[in-house]
């Protein structure tokens, strides 16, 4: 799995950041930088429940 | 003005006619037997673009037209000295996809003026709709181009959604830039053996170029694919200066002693050709200054959908414009140009990145003597254009 942001639904809320830190940093303006979007097995409850508290919906799980 | 360098004249001299008729499948393989590649700026695969649309009287054809980096001259050149080769492909797409909805979306008033006429006074275009739009740089990319077709903001969407599964009104959509189908129109006239007749192997035929700052000939000029750069740049070789290849999301080089203007080539070189600008600096300008005046419109030009893109790239303008009155450490904006790529819905924040990131390795001289004196001493003398786009000058 992987993670995939939509940058025009993205308002840097940042609980992407504080529910899946493994992940996803943020940069100086509050916007998730993610230098690997590879979901390993392990993290995935994670990044689910990280896409299910993103307040804009611009955070998606998707295979691959 | 143009003896220097060997340019030829197939495109923007083509007789106007209707060129022969050909069937999906050997529009397909004509396009895969000279590797023609789009001339927008991704120099993707026309074979491949071709043979993944499906045909019938819902399916739409879009010229993209919309040229809206003002570096860049030779889509307008193209539509107002040859309308109806560009008709001419349009249509020959159109016909072997069994549709008739052609639409060409248009940002320049001349080429708007030439291509409305053209469509008049032919007897087969009277279904071709030609939109003219004033949109800016993001625009013109293709999603972008669909949606403002459609009466919707000229945006790029968030979702990635190729044109040929859902494209203008939703319907299967094949799109792409004005010169590719006028070269589609030039392949189906004279063959693929005709057509490759001259380039290189690996890109047959020709390619617009639009030359731009101290070059052989500023302006628009067709040349044959393989012709070495330095053809068109000459004194590189003992005056070697940054050169511009791709326009403002491309990348600064100096070496270009074994660079040929020929797409995939330049691609391998980690050069893409994007739209075809070529621009070379004069010595009398401050190259850093240059730099710093795209980097603005650059910034300038985010459609401010995406965060990263809307507040990283007016940071990297200023930090850029403190390189040039002297700060000493490039670091901020090393880390900032390194966070752009892949962080937006289009690749605008990529593209400037690769345009500013380049400049900087490429231009080490000029950034240590600002580092030093807080100027070189030269004023700016504005070679790269940020504004509307002066007069064409062209090469018939």
């Amino acid at each position: 799995m992987r993670i995939e942001v939509d940058w025009t639904r993205c308002d840097g809320h940042g609980l992407c950041a504080r529910l899946l830190p493994e992940k996803v940093g943020l940069d100086e303006w509050g916007f998730p930088v993610i230098d690997t979007p590879e979901i390993g097995d392990d993290l995935v409850p994670h990044a689910r429940r990280a896409v299910g508290a993103c307040p804009a919906l611009a955070l998606r799980l998707v295979p691959g | 003005m143009l003896e220097t360098h060997p340019t030829v004249s197939r495109l923007l001299t083509a007789p106007a006619g209707t060129p022969r008729h050909r069937n999906q499948d050997e529009l397909v393989g004509l396009a895969q037997q000279v590797r023609l590649l789009g001339r927008g700026g991704a120099g993707f695969p026309v074979a491949t673009k071709l043979a993944a649309m499906p045909r019938g009287r819902a399916v739409q054809v879009l010229v993209n037209g919309s040229e809206s980096e003002p570096a860049s001259q030779k889509d307008r050149t193209l539509m107002r000295q040859a309308p109806h080769l560009v008709l001419d492909g349009a249509l020959l797409v159109a016909r072997a996809l069994d549709t008739r909805h052609v639409t060409v979306l248009v940002h320049d008033p001349g080429a708007t003026d030439a291509l409305t006429r053209a469509v008049r006074e032919r007897s087969d275009a009277s279904r071709v709709r030609v939109v003219a739009h004033a949109g800016g740089f993001v625009s013109g990319e293709v999603r972008a181009a669909i949606r403002l077709v459609d009466g919707a903001p000229a945006v790029p969407p968030g979702r990635r959604v190729l044109p040929h599964e859902s494209g203008v009104g939703g319907a299967p959509t094949f799109a792409s830039n004005v010169e590719t189908f006028a070269q589609l129109a030039l392949l189906s006239s004279l063959g693929a053996d005709g057509y490759a007749a001259i380039g290189s192997a690996a890109e047959p035929g020709t390619t617009l170029l639009t030359l731009v700052g101290d070059v052989s000939g500023p302006g628009v000029v067709e040349v044959p694919t393989g012709l070495p750069l330095a053809a068109l740049l000459p004194g590189q070789d003992t005056d070697p200066r940054p050169v511009l290849i791709g326009g403002y999301h491309g990348s600064w080089v100096s070496d270009i002693r074994d660079l040929r203007v020929e797409r995939p080539g330049l691609r391998e070189a980690g050069l893409p050709l994007n739209a075809g600008v070529v621009a070379r600096l004069s010595n009398d300008t401050c190259a850093l200054a240059e730099v710093v005046a795209v980097s603005t419109w650059l910034a300038g030009q985010s459609a401010g959908q995406c965060g990263p893109c809307f507040f990283g790239l007016p940071a990297v303008a200023r930090d850029a414009y403190a390189l040039l009155h002297g700060r000493p450490s490039t670091a901020d904006l090393d880390r900032r140009v390194a966070q752009l790529p892949g962080r937006g819905a289009c690749a605008h924040p990529d593209g400037a990145a690769m345009f500013i990131r380049t400049a900087l390795t490429t231009m080490t001289a000029e950034v240590e003597e600002h580092r030093r004196h807080g100027t070189c001493g030269r004023p700016w003398l504005q070679e790269l254009p940020t504004g509307p786009a002066p007069a064409v000058r062209s090469a018939s």
